[in-house]
């Protein structure tokens, strides 16, 4: 089999630092919180956070470059790394925009950002899973933490249904998945993902595609995929709005990251003949429904949280196009859109979550004269939907170029044209809250002030959204690097 | 050498950035930089007529940087005779409307000319590209400052039209899209002359005539051709003024300049095809015109009505193009170049013409609905002795808007029709009906319902005369207008050299 590479435990740490470093963040926040007093401000909560998560960065970064595996079930590669290096940043974003509203909403603050560097280190291990008990594992952790997240605000019955709607939805689906993964343990013998693809023949087709069906019903609800999409929106809308900002962004990341590390590998499109293809016609089917769905409920949302959840649903349609493409082009893109979503969809919860702590709605008719109220919310807001649309200069712009090029280039015509027409439709719904902000008169003349740290995540998601968009080509030969994990 | 060409693209972002630092509440400033740095374009893209006219069938000035060199995405920019006289007209009417609107846009001034300086680079963008990327970007971008700028500044169904207006055109752009992925997968490149020399999926027929269609289609939504004209009515109805110019004089030449630029050189068999064999274009561009003239006809809304004409208008560059195409050479026949270069030559001048005579009539249905607040032919009557200065302005604009002989709308009809008459007779014949109609709209119901007859005195005894300054936008508009009649081979020159080049290069 593969040789395993003889590591002392100095390199071992070494690179696993990025996930020690959160934990020992998140270690060092429970134990302070514990014996610092109750009442106090806790200003340092969310700082010692973002110094957590500026360590893993930078420990991801110094890692660039190796290609190995670590204790068996973890592999340092460079599509591990990026994925890591996403979910910090995103991670980044939420803490920014987390500060201010659970001060004003939960006695419970250390917890929260605890939590928050929990669910980032489970993606950290996610990125780098290659082994379906080490997914399984990762996968629960960063489901219970997302749990607890959303159901953080004790008092709040929204947020508790949330909670609970969401964790029987996933408790279900995961039982699920995990009963699939059995069923290629019980084929193959192994549950390490390169000696599956070298154990299984086409033989076992019959049994081997209710095992997908099952392992990609886990998958699907991550990611927030139709028919496993249910929870979203309902977990959106309940959940405290830094939590759905994270709930928007960071399980897809994990999600895509064990899509493409588990089927391209276990099940590579070139290897295996007619296995490979077996997965990608059910993705095409997923995505193709996915977005449509996505993008046709959202069109009639009057709430602006929901209509961010069938938004994101429909996002996540079309990175799955990126996902089925299969190619070096196709990873390279999903890996792209996933970042640009993530700058964007951050950004546009930075501006709700700015006007919710202020207003305290989230219906889209209050928006109405934002412009007046807070020109700087209101372009941001309108540049991170112009982004979602895909419309050029925009990260959002590249991200799909990259994943509809991936597609024609797979001979997915059709679905880059599916994907194309929903970004039309979507421009429809994201209109809405463009005339509220722009054309519609505002009640009151009152301006908007933000805080300091919600417009720190605001300036990062625009030079995000814009650096990305006009100046993708640093990046890009990052992001091909990671693909190439795949062997193309 | 000086990069003239991405100076010239960048002049309006730095103008609009400029006004983001301005105080809202100082909009004299904020005007003034405005004008100014329209003005500054003026000058630089008359430079870079004066410098691209020697050599016109060239592809001159070009800059190239790399953008995306994963992907083969430049940052590429040149101009030719095609796209010079274009890039003057952009920023002539910019400047003009910009002028204009100092006078009559009050509310949110700022935004007003951030958006409109943003809106001037993405049709420069368009206009100067030489990669397919590139441009779309630039087609793409130019749909934001106008959607807002109808649907912030607009009439009262304003909220409508920017909406159709936007979804419309990103509709048809989407699948150019996808249509440019194909050409690049094809060819390897996305570089305009490039991919027009290594002509994308030439052999296979089939897949030629769907990436032909999706290229076509998105630009046949802009021009506007039939039935694709739909958005047209709503959007210039809606606009402010200014907006309802750039529209017409610019936002539709994009339209047609991508057919001439992209569609008809990368494709020249199938737009043959679907002219001689399938004749649908030739259709299209006959029922934009028919149609056109009679909704004219039949409107009472003097907005609306100019709207439509534009659609009627905009056929000629459609048939022009028709006429181009069926006279290009395929297999044992030679491109009857007389033909083919009157028509593209014909089409672009009247690009050209369009733009001037359709912008100063947006501009005069300004000064009217100023003063009267109403649009409607039949409330009013009499007011040329009223308003005797305005009235001749309407006169000569209306005049060159119907191809009378010595104003610059002659001569584009005449040469459309001179390449049409004998590769597509019946629809040039269609075609010269429709001039007619148009004389009938234009002199029945512009010019004998709202100058001639009775004037209402108690109503319309107070309307003053053109002010000053609606003089001053109108008369460079009015000069053009003329010379260019008299004496069009400055410009005719210019479009002829870069469509004979074109046409040469075909395959």
């Amino acid at each position: 089999m593969f040789g395993e590479p003889t590591l002392t435990l100095g390199q071992t740490i070494g690179l696993l630092s990025p996930e020690l470093l959160l934990l020992l963040a998140g270690l060092i926040i429970l134990g302070l919180d514990a014996i610092s007093p109750h009442k106090e401000e806790k200003a340092w909560l969310p700082r010692v956070t973002l110094a957590g998560l500026a360590a893993a960065l930078v420990a991801a970064i110094m890692l660039w470059g190796y290609n190995t595996r670590v204790l068996a079930v973890l592999s340092c590669d460079p599509f591990a790394l990026v994925i890591k290096m996403v979910a910090l940043v995103a991670m980044g974003i939420v803490v920014l925009v987390s500060d201010v509203y659970i001060r004003a909403h939960s006695r419970y603050q250390g917890e929260f950002y605890a939590l928050l560097l929990f669910s980032t280190l489970a993606i950290c291990l996610l990125g780098g899973a290659t082994n379906l008990i080490m997914v399984y594992l990762a996968f629960e952790f960063l489901s219970i933490t997302s749990y607890i997240l959303t159901g953080y605000l004790r008092e709040d019955k929204r947020s508790t249904e949330a909670a609970i709607k969401y964790f029987l939805y996933g408790a279900a689906v995961s039982s699920i998945m995990l009963y699939g993964m059995s069923w290629f343990y019980g084929l193959t013998g192994t549950t390490d993902l390169a000696s599956i693809a070298s154990a299984l023949t086409e033989t076992w087709r019959p049994v081997i595609l209710p095992s997908l069906v099952f392992v990609a019903a886990g998958f699907a609800f991550k990611i927030g995929a139709v028919p496993f999409h249910q929870w979203a929106p309902d977990a959106y809308e309940g959940a405290p709005t830094p939590v759905t900002a994270f709930l928007s962004v960071c399980p897809k990341i994990a999600g895509f990251a064990v899509i493409l590390r588990v089927l391209m590998t276990a099940l590579p499109p070139s290897g295996l003949g007619i296995l490979g293809g077996d997965w990608r016609a059910l993705l095409m089917a997923i995505s193709a429904i996915t977005m449509t769905f996505g993008n046709l409920v959202a069109m009639w949302q009057t709430n602006i949280k929901r209509m961010l959840a069938y938004s994101s649903i429909a996002q996540a349609g079309y990175i799955l196009v990126g996902v089925v493409s299969a190619s070096e082009r196709g990873v390279t893109a999903v890996l792209l859109y996933l970042l640009a979503y993530a700058v964007t969809n951050l950004g546009a919860f930075a501006v709700v979550i700015a006007f919710s702590n202020q207003i305290g709605s989230d219906e889209i008719e209050d928006y109405a004269g934002l412009h007046k109220r807070a020109p700087g919310l209101a372009l941001i807001l309108i540049i991170c939907l112009l982004s979602l649309a895909g419309i050029p200069l925009t990260a959002g712009f590249i991200g799909k170029l990259w994943l509809f090029s991936a597609a024609y280039e797979a001979g997915l015509l059709w679905l880059a044209a599916i994907g194309v027409i929903n970004s039309v439709i979507s421009v429809s719904y994201y209109w809405k809250i463009i005339r509220a902000i722009y054309l519609l008169p505002a009640e009151t003349e009152e301006r908007l002030s933000t805080s300091p740290a919600l417009s720190v995540a605001l300036g990062l998601a625009v030079t995000g959204v814009f650096a990305v968009g006009i100046f993708p080509g640093l990046l890009l030969d990052l992001l091909r690097t990671a693909a190439q994990v795949f062997g193309g | 050498m000086f990069p003239i060409l991405s100076v010239t693209l960048l002049v309006p972002l730095a103008g609009a950035v400029l006004i983001m630092a301005i105080p809202r509440e100082d909009a004299k400033s904020i005007q003034r930089v405005g004008i100014f740095f329209a003005f500054l374009t003026l000058i630089l893209t008359t430079i870079i007529w004066i410098l691209v006219a020697p050599n016109a069938g060239e592809m001159q000035l070009q800059e190239k940087y790399p953008w995306i060199r994963t992907f083969n995405v430049w940052f590429h920019l040149g101009v030719d005779g095609l796209s010079a006289p274009l890039l003057f007209l952009t920023a002539l009417l910019t400047t003009l409307s910009l002028f204009y609107s100092a006078h009559t846009i009050e509310e949110r001034v700022k935004e007003y000319y951030f958006l409109f300086l943003i809106l001037e680079m993405s049709m420069f963008g368009v206009f100067l590209s030489l990669d397919l990327v590139m441009y779309y970007v630039f087609w793409e971008i130019e749909l934001v400052p106008m959607f807002l700028l109808i649907g912030v500044w607009g009439g009262e169904n304003r909220q409508y039209a920017a909406l159709k207006f936007f979804l419309y055109t990103m509709a048809g752009s989407v699948a150019m899209l996808l249509a440019i992925i194909g050409v690049y997968f094809q060819t390897g490149t996305f570089n305009i002359l490039e991919a027009v020399t290594a002509q994308p999926f030439a052999g296979n027929f089939v897949w030629a005539s769907v990436a032909f269609w999706a290229f076509f289609v998105a630009f046949a939504i802009k021009v506007p051709a039939f039935p694709f004209h739909t958005w047209l009515p709503d959007a210039h109805t809606e606009a402010p003024v200014s907006g309802s110019v750039i529209l017409a004089g610019i936002l539709l030449k994009l339209g047609a300049y991508g057919l001439i630029r992209v569609v008809l050189p990368m494709f020249p068999a199938q737009f043959k095809y679907f002219v001689l064999n399938v004749p649908i274009i030739p259709i299209m561009a006959v029922a934009s015109i028919a149609y056109g003239a009679m909704v004219c006809m039949a409107q009472w809304d003097l907005k609306r009505l100019i709207a439509y004409s534009s659609v009627a208008h905009m056929g000629y560059v459609t048939l022009g193009l028709c006429a181009a195409a069926a006279s290009i050479g395929t297999l044992g026949v030679e491109t009857n170049f007389n033909a083919a270069a009157s028509g593209l030559s014909g089409a672009s001048f009247q690009m050209f013409a369009h733009g001037i005579i359709t912008g100063g009539l947006f501009f005069l249905v300004g000064v009217i609905y100023d003063r009267a607040h109403t649009r409607q032919l039949k409330a009013f009557g009499g007011l040329g002795k009223q308003m005797p200065y305005y009235y001749s302005v309407v006169l000569v604009a209306g005049f060159a808007s119907l191809g009378l002989p010595g104003l610059a709308g002659f001569w584009s009809e005449f040469f459309v029709f001179r390449g049409a008459i004998n590769s597509i007779p019946l629809a040039a014949f269609i075609g010269v009906l429709g001039v007619v109609f148009t004389a009938a709209y234009i002199l029945w119901k512009i010019i004998q319902y709202v100058f001639l007859g009775e004037l209402d005195e108690e109503k319309w005894g107070h309307l003053p005369d053109m002010t000053w300054w609606e003089k001053v936008t109108m008369w460079p508009l009015i000069i053009i207008m003329v010379f260019l009649g008299f004496y069009p081979a400055p410009l005719l020159d210019t479009f002829n050299a870069a469509m004979t080049t074109l046409l040469q290069t075909l395959p």
